[in-house]
């Protein structure tokens, strides 16, 4: 792949994503997989010699106890930590790069501090919300590593500036064209020119169905009409259609890139508030655990 | 009078700055309003009409505005059809985006100014984002860990701290797992063991029910019902002090599991108390769900084993007279608890039974004479024939009866084991015997008072249905005297003195257990119990040597080598190996017996009515 001149900061930019992976050539995948490869195999080796069930409750448990909820609390200040910028040994790439393997290596540390008891219980929904926190996170990974190439790929050359001030003139010249139209020709363009949703809620951007937008339906309608009988009228219906047609495609395009930027942005959607009701149900089953010890 | 309309048409730069101005005057007293370019006032708006409404003077300073396409505009507020403008009172006239403001003007016309309301907002990139309003990220989170920290914390904490009988428990949330069915009723309930906030359970909740202490038990029973429990608690006892317990215990061997109890017990979480051991709110098994049905009885893991606790006792427990039993092979001699003085509140003393000790139980009884085949105590067995429970030689069970369970004995009951052959009568009313009440010298003295009886001719060794005529030896002497006097019924088994005119009887109490602390099962095939032994079950008289016995005072029960035969060994060395495990004999709550089987008794059988059944079949 040979790439000059233009595409310069886009190869800088290719590398800073991979980079939080690759740091330091994988420094804390590995720290963190020793650390998971140990407690694996001091917990098979404890468990079998301890006199009751393995449960967080053993001095194991409380070990690993202990190392998971310090984790998952060094884990959420990096909502912290990004806020501020240094340079080196710690900097945020460093941070994000041992975030997310640390972060992984919590649900083989967190499931040997359960013991693998589960129940309905408060002890569980921590367990659960950390999952969930992993889970998304994950998804946050494969986000940054493939979609940024994706949004590069659907815009090509057009910036979203440039696609929201074609969407602006697009409309202006809908409006200036319909303006010798009767009112139900007015009406219709006044769909598209009013209605028009260009983003809409999380699950239409994520999904991209916008099988009700206001355009496509101005675009029928004015179909359906019957052709005026004055030829500037009609001469104005027929350069509307064309012109409802491109704000379509832009629209389309538009789109495009809100559903990818909802990929890449979606999952934190999920990662902040179940961490932030992890740290709330962790602390509930710290703090009862010892209620009723 | 001109009535002239005089337009000013206010366009604003989209870029800001000054706006475009542009002003005409129309010298009309009717003008159209519309978007098509025919109109006389143009707006360029396609919420509004081609031809949408015409305004006209009406009067002097008044404006007539209606609408010519059925289509409404606004004024002051109000979606209307037509109106009646007093134009000194600057009206205010609304057609979409458009505003027609008027004014008097000098000539009496009526000025109107056209304003556009550019309301124009242009889209910023960041509409690319995902931005939520209600579910943003930030309002999400606080909602879900506020949500989760009032509900799975703060309310039930208020509840465990403050509220002393709620209606619900949240605080259920927290329980790691079900209770074992013994203890399923106080699910709930989890202040019924918790009982302190941040106090690890503590033993004085399980005494709640399980206290043996006589003076508490009952209270425990009572205490089991009003907590609703379905089941009739176990009583515990320990098999020593719980203050001598905690000394006895050594730390765990191993570097960890020392540090474990040391940490645990620094964090005011001890490791000797009854939940260290029994265990609750944990599968029984390992990986099993925590919520599936579990065990009838709390999980028993064992934090210490017997020896480790019985080896080197003097170091820790200077004052214990226990010999250490680090292993079957060590396990010292018996040392049968001998009576040493007989009476109401006899004596008692751990003497080494190598040592022949002698028991003062106030008896007179040579085992021998009545084992002897050949003895007149056979000789009288078989004389009193099969009908009579005998017609052979006297057997250990001609006098020995099992108790119910088959595992001890009951106690020998004079009248029922000795008096087929030793009488009590001492006289004959209207044909029917009279017998001595046994047991008590001070009615056996007022039941003879006064008497004085003749003696007729006879043999000694009467049997019962007759009066023995040594009974009446003293031949008008009085029948007290002579009861008590060789020849009489209380001569051969009592030790008796006589202080001037006063009998005095050396009283008698029979052992009914040497080994206190440890628990025999006769009834196992293999120590002579009924049903099928695996080789050789032992007779009586393979441990207890009464045939060779001619006084009451010898201790009659095997040492531990006889155990040795058996448990202990392979069963290449005998086919009745058995293990040599502690609590074969021995257990933690309840000294004196063997440790019940797990599983034992089973929770079925505890059941409250069960429980009353069994004590009365059992009293």
């Amino acid at each position: 792949m040979t790439q000059v001149g233009g595409h310069h900061t886009e190869r800088v930019r290719q590398r800073t994503h991979e980079g939080f992976l690759r740091h330091k050539g994988f420094r804390w995948a590995q720290i963190a997989g020793l650390l998971c490869l140990v407690t694996v195999a001091v917990y098979f080796f404890v468990a079998a010699r301890l006199a009751e069930p393995p449960s967080g409750g053993s001095w194991l448990g409380y070990i690993l106890g202990t190392l998971s909820a310090g984790l998952i609390v060094w884990l959420a200040f990096l909502g912290v930590r990004k806020r501020v910028i240094t340079a080196g040994h710690y900097s945020l790439k460093a941070w994000v790069s041992a975030h997310v393997y640390l972060g992984l290596s919590l649900v083989v540390l967190a499931t040997l501090h359960t013991g693998f008891q589960f129940g309905w219980n408060v002890h569980t929904l921590a367990y659960g919300l950390m999952m969930l926190v992993i889970a998304s996170g994950a998804l946050g990974i494969w986000a940054y590593a493939t979609l940024p190439q994706r949004l590069h790929g659907n815009r090509g050359e057009t910036t979203r500036k440039q696609m929201l001030e074609a969407l602006e003139s697009l409309d202006k010249q809908l409006h200036d064209l319909a303006l010798p139209l009767d009112r139900a020709g007015a009406q219709t363009v006044r769909l598209s020119l009013e209605q028009t949703e260009l983003g809409g809620s999380f699950w239409k951007r994520l999904t991209g169905s916008y099988g009700d937008c206001a355009n496509t339906r101005a675009l029928k309608q004015l179909k359906a009409l019957s052709a005026p009988a004055d030829p500037r009228q009609a001469e104005a219906v027929e350069k509307i259609e064309t012109v409802l047609q491109q704000k379509a495609d832009v629209l389309g395009l538009a789109r495009r890139q809100m559903q990818i930027t909802a990929f890449l942005e979606g999952w934190l959607f999920v990662h902040i508030p179940a961490t932030f009701a992890l740290l709330a149900a962790l602390t509930a089953h710290i703090v009862s655990v010892f209620t009723y010890w | 009078m001109a009535q002239e309309f005089h337009l000013k048409l206010i366009t604003q730069r989209a870029g800001g700055g000054d706006p475009i101005v542009r002003e005409r005057t129309v010298e009309k007293t009717e003008l159209s309003i519309g978007r098509a370019s025919s109109n006389d006032i143009v707006l360029a708006d396609l919420s509004i009409d081609p031809q949408h409404a015409r305004i006209r003077f009406s009067g002097p300073g008044r404006v007539n505005i209606e609408s010519v396409s059925g289509l409404t505009f606004e004024v002051g507020g109000r979606q209307v059809q037509g109106a009646e403008l007093n134009v000194a009172s600057q009206p205010i006239v609304r057609f979409g985006d458009y505003s027609l403001a008027f004014e008097p003007a000098e000539d009496g016309g009526a000025g109107v100014t056209i304003t556009r309301e550019d309301d124009e907002h242009h889209a910023s990139p960041s509409v690319f984002s995902l931005q939520a309003k209600v579910f943003g990220r930030r309002n999400m989170a606080w909602v879900l860990g506020s949500g989760i920290f009032l509900l799975c914390l703060a309310i039930p904490m208020i509840f465990v701290l403050f509220l002393a009988n709620p209606k619900i428990h949240p605080d259920q949330q927290w329980s790691t797992g079900a209770l074992s069915k013994a203890h399923a009723f106080m699910e709930k309930d989890c202040k019924s063991c918790h009982a302190n906030a941040f106090v690890a359970v503590r033993d004085e909740q399980c005494l709640t029910c399980h206290a043996a202490d006589p003076a508490k038990a009952p209270l425990a029973l009572a205490n089991a019902k009003r907590l609703g429990s379905p089941f009739e608690p176990r009583l515990i006892s320990e098999h020593a002090t719980h203050a001598e317990l905690i000394k006895a215990t050594p730390l765990p061997p191993g570097l960890g599991s020392k540090a474990n109890v040391l940490i645990q017990r620094a964090f005011n979480h001890p490791t000797d108390r009854c939940a260290s051991c029994h265990i609750e709110h944990t599968p029984a098994k390992a990986g099993g769900s925590a919520d599936a049905p579990l065990t009838d009885k709390p999980k028993l893991v064992v934090v210490q084993d017997c020896e480790s606790c019985h080896s080197e006792l003097k170091m820790r427990l200077p004052k214990t007279g226990l010999i250490d039993t680090p292993d079957w092979s060590k396990h010292p001699g018996f040392r049968p608890l001998i009576m040493t003085e007989a009476g109401p509140t006899p004596k008692f003393q751990r003497v080494a039974l190598d040592t022949a000790p002698q028991e003062r139980n106030g008896l007179i009884f040579p085992h021998r004479m009545h084992l002897d085949p050949l003895g007149g105590v056979a000789r009288q067995a078989i004389d009193l024939g099969k009908g009579a429970g005998y017609g052979a030689a006297l057997e250990c069970a001609s006098c020995h009866r099992r108790d119910a369970s088959g595992k001890n004995f009951q106690p020998v009951q004079m009248e029922r084991d000795c008096g087929t052959c030793h009488s009590l009568a001492f006289a004959r009313v209207g044909g029917e015997l009279r017998n001595l009440p046994h047991g008590d010298v001070n009615k056996v003295i007022a039941t003879l008072a006064g008497r004085t009886l003749s003696a007729p001719g006879g043999s000694d060794r009467t049997r019962p249905g007759s009066i023995r005529p040594s009974a009446f030896a003293a031949g008008g002497a009085s029948a007290y005297r002579a009861t008590f006097a060789p020849g009489g019924a209380c001569y051969d088994c009592h030790t008796i003195s006589w202080d001037g005119d006063t009998v005095r009887l050396a009283p008698v109490k029979l052992a009914t257990k040497y080994l206190p602390r440890g628990g025999f099962d006769h009834s196992v095939p293999e120590h002579g119990g009924p049903g099928d032994a695996k080789t050789g079950a032992f007779k009586c008289a393979d441990c207890h040597r009464a045939q060779a016995s001619d006084r009451s005072s010898d201790v009659l029960i095997p040492d531990l080598a006889k155990c040795g035969n058996c448990h202990g060994k392979t069963t290449a060395q005998i086919a009745a190996a058995d293990d040599a495990d502690c609590t074969t004999c021995h257990s933690f709550h309840a000294p004196g017996q063997a440790t019940p089987k797990p599983g034992h008794p089973p929770l079925k059988t505890l059941r409250w009515t069960e429980a009353v059944n069994r004590r009365g079949a059992g009293a």
